[in-house]
C-alpha cells in the first residue's frame, strides 16, 4: 500500500513540475505579462504582492551638454515614482520602476539609440527621453513598437506624434507668449531673438518671429552658438541695432555673457529667456544686476518654490536638494504617464498598445496645481490639443531658483489665433 | 575696432596658454595630448571653490599647482607605462583620460554655473578712448606674463635644459644623464598648471558650467596654425585664432553675409587650412615634424 502511495505522490510531482496538473492561471505569480511588465514585484518593491511596470530612461547623465538638468530631472522622476509606489501604486496592481533600466546617451543620437535598444524589449515605455535629436534617432522604432515615450525638451515637433508624451506648451508658444506680454508691457518698436542652432533654439525664435509679425513690430533672428567666447557676434548684434526686447534661447552660462556684456556696453532694452535660459547661481554672478534690471524669464512652468501641492509633495520627497528646476520638470512630466498608466490598468489591457490607448484617451491630467488639468490632453489633433499657456517668471534673489512667477499662466493673443500645421522651427 | 581687437586678444590668449600645453607635451613626448579640456575645466572648478577661501590670486595659484599635481599624478599612472608604444594608442589614452577628469569635475560644478570669483566681472575700462573690458586686458597681460616666465624657464634653468634636450633628441639626452621620465612629467605638469590658469579666465564675468570645456578645442587649430613643436607658434596662432574670430564675430555679418550666420565658429579652421595649404607644417613648425 505504501508503495503505492509513494509512487502516487511522484507521478503527481512530475506532473506538476511538467505543468500537467496546474492551479489557476490567475494565481500565478511568475513570468511577464507583457514586454516590460512582470507579475514579480519591483526590485524596490513596497508591496511584495503587486506586479512591475518597467520603464526606461534615456539621458545625458555624464559627458554631456545637459547633464546639469539631466540629472536632477531624472532623480525627480525616480522619487515620484516611489511616492506613487508609497500610495498604492498603479490601479493598486502594478509598481512602477524607473531606477532598473536608467541608460546614459551622452547627448549622442548614435548612443541614444544602442542603449534604447538595450532596453527597449524590457520596458514598457520610457519614463524619458532626453533631447530633440536623440529623440529623433528613436522616433520610428517608439512609433513601430507603440512605446509611449516621455521627451525631456519642448519642441513643437512633439505635438505631432502619438507616441511622445510631452508636458506644457512648446518653445514656440512659450516665445509666441513672451513677445506677447513684451508687445503689451513695454510697447517696443524692435525685437530681436538670439538663439542657438537646433529645434530649441529655432523653436523659439520662430515662435518670436510669428508674433512679431502679427504685432507688427520689426524683427530680426541672430543664431549664435554655444561657448562664452562665441558670443562676441551676438553682443555685437545687440549693441549695434539696440533692439527694445531680445528674446534669449541658450543655456546659462551664454545668457549671463550676453545681458552682462550687453549692459556693460550700455544697452538698456529688455531681455527675455526660455525656460532653460536661466540659473539660480546666475543672480549672483558678475551679470547679476544686469539680469535683475532688463531680465525675465518665461517659462512653461511654475518654479521650484511655488505653493501647489505638486511642488510641495515634490520638495518633500526630494528632502535636502539644491533648489533646481530640473527637479521640477522632470516630477510634472511624470504625471501624465502615471495617468495613462492607471487608465490602462483600469482598462485591463496591459500592453504598449493599451499605453498608447490609454495615452490617447486623456483630455486632462492631474498635475496636483503645477499645470492646469489641459495641459494633459493627448487625444485631439495637434492644433486643438496643444497647450498654449505659460508664464513669466522674474529675477528674485530671495526665491530658492533666484525666480518668482511676476505673471500667472495665460495664453497671449497670437498664440491663441495661432494653427498648429506643423514644427514651428521649420517655419523660422 | 579696439574693442573687438582686445576682445581677440583676451580670448587668443586663453588658447595660447591652452596651445602652449599641447606644444610642451608633444615636444616631451611626441603626443597630442587631448586631456587639456579636462585640465582646463578642474583648474576653473578648482578656483571657484578655492577663491571663496582664500580669495581669487590665492585660489588661481593654488589651483595651477592642484591641476599640475593631478597631471603629474595621471603621466605617471596612465601615460609613462605607455612609453615605447605608438603615439596613437597615447593619444587615444588621453582622450580617455579627458573624459574621465571632466565627468569628475562636472560632479564639483554640479547644476549650476559656477563663478571664479574673479575682481574684474564686466567692469570696463577705457583704452585709446574706447571703453573695454578689464578681464581682456587681465588675460592677455598674465598670458604675456607667462609665456615669458616660460621662455626664462626653457633658456636659463636646469629642468629647462634637460627637457629642450630630450625634445630634440631623446635617447642622446638619455645617455647623457638626462631624466625622460622627468622631462614627460614636467610636461604634463606645466600644460596642466597652464590650463588651470585658462580655464579661471574662460570662467571670469560668465562662470563656469558642464559646457565650458568645449573652447578648449580651438587650442588645436592655433597649434597647426603656430606650428606642432613651436611654443612661439603655439602663443602667436592662439593670439591670431582669436583676434580673427573676433573680428569675424564683429564684422563677418556686415561684410560677408552670404557666409551665414556664425561664420565666427569656423574661423579658427578656415585659418588653420589656409595655413595648411601655404605651410603644411605651420609658420613656425619644424619640416621633419610628424603628425599624429
Amino acid at each position: 500500500m505504501n508503495r503505492y502511495i509513494a509512487i502516487g505522490a511522484v507521478a503527481v510531482l512530475l506532473l506538476t513540475s511538467c505543468g500537467v496538473v496546474r492551479g489557476n492561471e490567475e494565481e500565478a505569480t511568475g513570468g511577464p505579462v507583457t514586454a516590460g511588465v512582470t507579475r514579480e514585484p519591483c526590485p524596490k518593491a513596497v508591496d511584495q504582492a503587486k506586479g512591475c511596470i518597467y520603464l526606461g530612461t534615456v539621458s545625458d547623465l555624464t559627458a554631456g551638454p545637459f547633464a546639469a538638468q539631466a540629472v536632477p530631472i531624472t532623480k525627480a522622476q525616480s522619487v515620484f515614482w516611489a511616492r506613487v509606489n508609497q500610495a498604492g501604486g498603479v490601479g493598486g496592481k502594478y509598481e512602477v520602476d524607473v531606477d532598473t533600466y536608467v541608460r546614459d546617451n551622452k547627448y549622442n543620437p548614435e548612443t541614444h539609440r544602442q542603449v534604447y535598444n538595450e532596453i527597449k524589449d524590457k520596458v514598457l515605455g520610457l519614463a524619458q527621453t532626453l533631447g530633440s535629436p536623440t529623440t529623433a534617432a528613436i522616433l520610428d522604432d517608439l512609433k513601430a513598437n507603440s512605446i509611449v515615450a516621455a521627451p525631456a525638451s519642448w519642441t513643437s515637433a512633439w505635438e505631432f506624434e502619438d507616441v511622445i508624451l510631452e508636458s506644457g506648451a512648446p518653445y514656440c508658444i512659450e516665445a509666441m507668449n513672451a513677445v506677447d506680454y513684451a508687445v503689451e508691457t513695454y510697447q517696443p518698436k524692435a525685437i530681436m531673438a538670439v538663439y542657438y542652432p537646433g529645434d530649441y533654439g529655432a523653436d523659439a525664435a520662430a515662435g518670436a518671429k510669428i508674433a512679431a509679425e502679427k504685432n507688427g513690430v520689426a524683427f530680426k533672428a541672430v543664431e549664435t552658438p554655444s561657448g562664452a567666447t562665441a558670443q562676441g557676434g551676438a553682443i555685437t548684434a545687440i549693441t549695434k541695432e539696440k533692439p527694445d526686447v531680445v528674446i534669449v534661447t541658450t543655456g546659462p552660462a551664454d545668457l549671463a555673457a550676453i545681458v552682462g556684456q550687453s549692459a556693460a556696453a550700455g544697452f538698456k532694452g529688455r531681455f527675455i529667456g526660455t525656460g532653460p535660459t536661466w540659473n539660480v547661481a546666475l543672480a549672483q554672478s558678475p551679470a547679476g544686476p544686469a539680469l535683475t534690471a532688463l531680465y525675465e524669464q518665461s517659462a512653461p512652468g511654475k518654479p521650484w518654490g511655488s505653493d501647489t501641492p505638486g511642488h510641495k509633495a515634490m520638495r518633500d520627497a526630494l528632502g535636502a536638494v539644491t533648489p533646481n528646476d530640473g527637479y521640477t520638470s522632470g516630477w510634472a512630466w511624470s504625471y501624465p504617464m502615471k495617468a495613462a498608466l492607471e487608465k490602462m490598468v483600469a482598462g485591463g489591457d496591459i500592453s504598449r498598445a493599451g499605453l498608447l490607448a490609454a495615452v490617447k484617451s486623456l483630455t486632462t491630467v492631474d498635475y496636483e496645481g503645477m499645470l492646469p488639468p489641459e495641459a494633459g490632453n493627448y487625444s485631439g489633433d495637434p492644433n486643438s490639443a496643444v497647450f498654449r499657456q505659460t508664464l513669466i517668471n522674474k529675477v528674485d534673489q530671495a526665491a530658492p531658483t533666484g525666480v518668482t512667477t511676476s505673471k500667472d499662466f495665460y495664453t497671449g493673443p497670437t498664440a491663441q489665433a495661432y494653427t498648429l500645421d506643423g514644427p514651428c522651427f521649420t517655419k523660422l | 575696432m579696439i574693442e573687438t581687437l582686445v576682445r581677440g586678444l583676451g580670448n587668443g590668449s586663453v588658447y595660447a596658454l591652452l596651445a602652449l600645453g599641447f606644444v610642451i607635451i608633444y615636444k616631451a613626448t611626441r603626443v597630442i595630448s587631448f586631456a587639456q579640456p579636462a585640465f582646463m575645466i578642474a583648474g576653473a572648478v578648482a578656483v571657484s571653490y578655492l577663491a571663496e577661501l582664500t580669495g581669487f590670486y590665492l585660489a588661481v595659484l593654488c589651483a595651477a599647482l592642484l591641476v599640475a599635481g593631478i597631471a603629474l599624478v595621471i603621466e605617471r599612472i596612465a601615460i609613462r607605462p605607455m612609453v615605447g608604444r605608438p603615439v596613437f594608442v597615447i593619444a587615444i589614452i588621453s582622450l580617455g583620460i579627458d573624459v574621465v577628469v571632466r565627468v569628475v569635475a562636472n560632479g564639483f560644478i554640479g547644476t549650476d554655473v559656477r563663478q571664479v570669483g574673479d575682481p574684474w566681472g564686466f567692469s570696463l575700462v577705457t583704452v585709446a578712448g574706447v571703453a573695454v573690458q578689464q578681464r581682456w586686458i587681465a588675460m592677455f597681460l598674465t598670458a604675456a606674463v607667462l609665456v615669458g616666465l616660460l621662455f626664462l624657464f626653457f633658456r636659463h634653468t636646469r629642468y629647462g635644459l634637460a627637457m629642450r634636450a630630450a625634445a630634440y633628441d631623446q635617447e642622446t639626452a638619455l645617455a647623457q644623464g638626462v631624466s625622460v621620465g622627468m622631462v614627460f612629467a614636467l610636461s604634463w605638469g606645466l600644460a596642466g598648471g597652464l590650463a588651470a590658469i585658462a580655464g579661471t579666465f574662460v570662467g571670469t564675468g560668465q562662470g563656469v558650467d558642464q559646457l565650458t570645456w568645449i573652447i578648449a578645442l580651438k587650442a588645436l587649430p592655433a597649434i597647426i596654425v603656430g606650428g606642432l613643436d613651436s611654443l612661439g607658434g603655439a602663443v602667436l596662432g592662439g593670439l591670431a585664432i582669436g583676434v580673427v574670430e573676433s573680428l569675424a564675430q564683429s564684422y563677418q555679418g556686415e561684410v560677408a553675409p552670404w557666409l551665414g550666420q556664425n561664420f565666427a565658429v569656423v574661423t579658427p579652421y578656415a585659418v588653420m587650412l589656409v595655413v595648411l595649404l601655404v605651410r603644411p607644417y605651420g609658420l613656425f613648425g619644424t619640416p621633419e615634424v610628424e603628425r599624429v
